[in-house]
């Protein structure tokens, strides 16, 4: 166990920096994910902790103790990549094992921990099988084993779900959380997929183009996108400009009073969450509209309505709207985010 | 089926050598020896058994040693070949094929006066120097070629679990790359070993491998005892290919994207 802080890494591939500025602290037990889409730079920033690339400049502080000249062996920071990685020409004891092994552990406590690890990881009475005799599921935990038997400071996680299909992904995501909750083992978490960034940790780091856009827990970034980018790569997908008068946003679809943001007379942009407009169909209250199209997604129905000049997308839940429909959209005032100024 | 004709197609060869070997006398044009007899094998086990002993551990002395360094040069350069992309990777690879192209006996000619210069020739590292010519490019494009499939993650995954550069490649890479260097190894070994010409030049008939007192024997006239040394000759490369036959299949490389 132990805290992990970045400051101001800036990480180059051939030349050209791929990570730029990029400081985090990850708190002691805590499970903190590095959101991104591919090529965002996040297995790099992985690879950096873990020691196996240097950055160019910043530094890595793991445990309270500065990482940068350490190698990878001395750094109590594992990483457990997307591939699994598996030793072939060692069965799945041996895999687990083989950390413990480099450490010169003594045989006993090297069987008594594999026997502990298994057991946490579910995959009890298949030490002696042969990687290729596993399945997908058994391999990638064999992988996180590997590392978790070890006790490291820090757990990195590149992605290890991304093989598996959506089931064994939902499995294997609980799985990962339960043992972190039990071991408090400080996690740094790689993925591209949002949903599992939410869903898996206390803290999310949005990395778009090797920059960190936003910091902060799951609703922060959800609810609260720092700019329209951050908004847009959680599913948002309606904005609009308004202007600023004493305190009020102005916009032709709703008006806010916004007394935090003091600058007279600025045009700002906002957005809404699709699920948090309201839809109906009879009424003179609220925005008038017409329906383009509607897809039925199951749980919900994503909604495209045409209302003055723009399109909402909203997603509904059980509705029977069909294209060239009239409606009625409300937009709750607590629910606009206006983006500070600059965005 | 095939594997029983594959056998006889290359075992087929070996039954005239046989017979010649365990003949005492043969004339032209009989099919069968006119007297069997074991005086070839005698003659080569007891009246000529030293120098042929001598000439055996000569000859698994420059192959083995030729071996090891193909595979000790071939393994970090096909690593650097087939990981990395650098300039001068084709020209690299064009001139690691000019030993191929050129005939053995062009570059043992062109070298041996410098050999005798630099007083390389008659000796056993000269020979290994000159078969290390053609030994060392066939090592090299195997490695070339299992390092192009190869995953060096797995490396990183090692360093990461705390294994210190030395141990990655002693518990990681080689036995990855285990199949490969097998086969690189049996190709320098087997290319050495059958090597007269470059040995004759350059050792200048001190450096006496098997295949120097074997054209010797030929020479002589000698079927019988040519033919039992051949099979001499023969033998160890044979075994050499059993020992490591289970290499070469496709099970070998696993671990392999």
């Amino acid at each position: 166990m132990g805290d992990l802080k970045l400051q101001n890494i800036t990480i180059d591939y051939d030349h050209t920096p791929v990570v730029h500025d990029f400081s985090l602290t990850v708190e002691n037990g805590q499970m903190a994910s590095l959101l991104g889409p591919s090529g965002a730079g996040k297995t790099t920033v992985l690879k950096a902790v873990a020691g196996l690339l240097q950055p160019r400049s910043g530094e890595i502080f793991i445990d309270g103790r500065l990482a940068n000249g350490l190698p990878p062996e001395k750094r109590n920071a594992v990483m457990v990549f997307q591939k699994n990685l598996l030793f072939p020409f060692m069965n799945v004891e041996q895999n687990i094992g083989f950390g413990l092994r480099m450490q010169g552990r003594s045989n006993a406590e090297v069987h008594r921990r594999i026997e502990k690890i298994l057991e946490l990881t579910e995959l009890t009475g298949l030490n002696r099988r042969k990687v290729h005799e596993l399945s997908g599921g058994q391999q990638q935990r064999v992988s996180l084993a590997r590392a978790l038997v070890l006790q490291p400071a820090i757990l990195l996680l590149d992605e290890p779900l991304s093989s598996l299909d959506a089931t064994l992904r939902q499995q294997m995501r609980e799985l990962i959380q339960d043992i972190q909750a039990q071991t408090r083992i400080t996690t740094l978490f790689v993925t591209h997929d949002q949903a599992e960034a939410l869903m898996m940790s206390q803290r999310v780091c949005l990395l778009l183009n090797g920059r960190i856009r936003q910091v902060g827990n799951p609703q922060e970034l959800f609810y609260r996108p720092a700019d329209p980018e951050v908004a847009r790569f959680f599913g948002g997908c309606n904005f609009f400009e308004g202007q600023l008068k004493n305190g009020v946003y102005y916009s032709p679809f709703a008006t806010v009073a916004a007394p935090e943001l003091a600058d007279n007379g600025q045009r700002l942009n906002a957005t809404i969450r699709p699920e948090d407009i309201l839809i109906s169909v009879k009424g003179t209250q609220g925005l008038p509209g017409r329906v383009q199209k509607a897809s039925f997604e199951g749980g919900t129905t994503r909604i495209w309505v045409q209302c003055q000049n723009r399109v909402f997308v909203v997603l509904a839940p059980r509705t029977d709207l069909c294209a060239g429909q009239n409606v009625r959209l409300h937009l709750p005032k607590d629910k606009i985010r206006i983006f500070p100024p600059g965005n | 089926m095939v594997a029983a004709g594959v056998i006889v197609v290359v075992l087929l060869p070996f039954v005239p050598l046989v017979m010649w070997s365990l003949s005492d006398r043969w004339f032209y044009p009989e099919l069968w020896p006119r007297q069997w007899g074991l005086r070839a094998w005698q003659y080569v086990f007891s009246t000529a058994g030293t120098q042929i002993l001598g000439g055996l551990w000569q000859s698994v002395g420059v192959a083995a040693t030729v071996s090891c360094i193909s595979v000790g040069i071939g393994m970090p350069a096909g690593r650097a070949l087939g990981l990395f992309d650098f300039r001068g990777k084709d020209l690299v690879a064009v001139v690691l094929i000019l030993p191929v192209i050129v005939p053995p006996l062009c570059v043992a000619m062109g070298l041996h006066l410098w050999f005798i210069i630099i007083g390389l020739a008659g000796s056993f590292l000269g020979v290994v120097l000159v078969h290390l010519t053609f030994c060392l490019p066939y090592a090299v494009f195997v490695m070339w070629g299992i390092f192009s499939n190869y995953d060096p993650a797995y490396e990183e995954q090692a360093r990461s679990l705390g294994a210190p550069a030395w141990k990655v490649l002693v518990r990681v890479t080689l036995p990855l790359t285990f199949p490969g260097i097998i086969v690189a190894g049996l190709f320098a070994f087997l290319l050495s070993w059958s090597q007269y010409l470059s040995t004759l030049i350059i050792g200048g008939g001190k450096v006496a491998t098997l295949p120097i007192l074997l054209f010797a024997l030929m020479g002589s006239g000698d079927r019988p005892v040519a033919a039992a040394v051949s099979i001499v000759f023969v033998a160890p490369a044979m075994l050499a290919l059993l020992f490591s036959a289970r290499y070469l299949g496709g099970r070998s490389i696993t671990g392999v994207r």
